[in-house]
């Protein structure tokens, strides 16, 4: 019998990719658009600055208090170092201590293909270990968004971004479970001139319960022992559409789920973004701590 | 593969009074840094000394011994230089009542 070229070559990518150790515990589409593993370097991810023009005073608060992504050893006062899963690294975006506070790390791309792309990352986090309690109720949310816009040929091109947090926690009761975002703040210009708006898509106001979302993490019995958590998400650039999720154990059904959606801007075409972010439910730093990061695409 | 260097921007258009410190920054990584702060804006009163500190959890901190003056002007620039550190950084620095300075704060790591 012969075995179709396809197949063929599906078989062998499959075989490679699981006999490499970095990669086996992800499920890429057939590109790898990026592979970042966070002893190597930041590997792109940066701090997600506001707009703004002739004067920082004009950035938006929410944006203001965002601060540069670190490379940590999860270093714990009370059992040094607990390092990612295959080396003693992880990124690290921490928030500032007051309540509400967020932080951002972005990773800007451009794609060439309009179709299906993945997001799998492992990740976990925790809050700030400055009282001797698991703080269990600390950490507000972590989540994750990506920011399109179609090319410049496209009719109808709108800007799309899919936003995803997994609400741990509000004003201490304990949520867990997983929201999405279709509103953003009313765009407002930034300085004198007109070349410049911006608008907060993650001000708290307008999250929404990804029906079925409710999920228990595994959190650990102290505030400085975490456990890694493995999150896949699945995005049409054709449709603009969700067309899959999955955390740890869990699938979801993303047929509820929608973007923020808005008018497509001229100068961001082709636009490939994405973020990661924490929040904190309490005057307490809340840490977002990624082990590694895999993007692929099917083209 | 080249060693790592980052430029991390720890406080951005900041206005400093009181006691003042920079987010703690994890850098362990890197064997050294330069640390600029540069004033934003005209600072107000008399200026204090700016000092690295270190710590060993990122919640209690230690002044590691190296100090500058802080700027005196707006777009002045205050330059530290640190090359055993530990993993924790940050910069503090005692304003007197009605002293302030806005400032960004940029950590230059280097593995």
């Amino acid at each position: 019998m012969t075995i179709p070229t396809n197949e063929m070559a599906e078989a062998l990518r499959l075989a490679l990719l699981r006999a490499d150790p970095k990669l086996s515990r992800f499920d890429p589409l057939p590109r790898i658009i990026s592979h970042d593993e966070f002893a190597t370097g930041h590997c792109g991810w940066s701090q997600l600055v506001g707009n703004y023009e002739d004067d920082l005073d004009t950035m938006l608060p929410g944006y203001a208090q965002h601060t540069s992504a670190m490379l940590s050893t999860l270093g714990h006062w009370d059992s040094g170092s607990h390092g990612g899963m295959a080396s003693s690294y992880a990124l690290k975006i921490a928030t500032r201590p007051r309540t509400g506070a967020q932080n951002v790390a972005i990773k800007r791309h451009t794609f060439r293909h309009r179709g299906r792309i993945r997001f799998e990352l492992y990740f976990t986090f925790k809050p700030e270990a400055s009282e001797l309690k698991l703080g269990e109720t600390d950490v507000r949310s972590v989540g994750f968004l990506f920011d399109l816009q179609a090319g410049d040929r496209d009719g109808g091109a709108e800007r799309v971004m899919p936003h995803l947090r997994f609400l741990n926690a509000l004003d201490g009761d304990h949520v867990q479970r997983w929201q999405f975002k279709q509103q953003t703040t009313e765009f407002k210009p930034v300085g004198s001139g007109d070349k410049t708006l911006s608008h907060y898509h993650l001000a708290p106001e307008g999250w929404e319960d990804l029906p079925g979302g409710e999920q228990r993490l595994c959190y650990n019995e102290i505030a400085t022992k975490v456990n890694w958590t493995y999150l896949r998400f699945d995005f049409d650039l054709d449709t603009m559409k969700a067309l899959d999720f999955q955390c740890n154990d869990r699938r979801f059904d993303m047929s509820g789920f929608e973007s923020i959606r808005i008018p497509a801007m001229k100068n961001l075409w082709c636009m490939l973004n994405f973020c990661l972010f924490a929040e904190t439910d309490t005057d307490k730093r809340a840490f977002l701590y990624v082990d590694s990061v895999c993007i692929s695409g099917d083209f | 593969m080249l060693p790592e260097n980052i430029t991390s921007v720890v406080s951005r258009n900041e206005t400093w009074t009181g006691t003042a410190a920079s987010e703690p920054h994890e850098a362990g990584w890197a064997r050294e840094v330069v640390i600029f702060v540069r004033a934003l804006k005209e600072p107000k009163g008399p200026q204090p000394v700016a000092r690295v500190e270190i710590s060993p959890d990122g919640m209690r901190w230690v002044a590691e011994g190296t100090v500058t003056a802080m700027p005196a002007e707006r777009d002045g620039i205050a330059v530290m230089r640190v090359a055993h550190f530990g993993n924790w950084l940050r910069v503090a620095a005692d304003f007197a009542d009605g002293s302030q300075s806005t400032v960004l704060v940029t950590m230059h790591l280097k593995a």
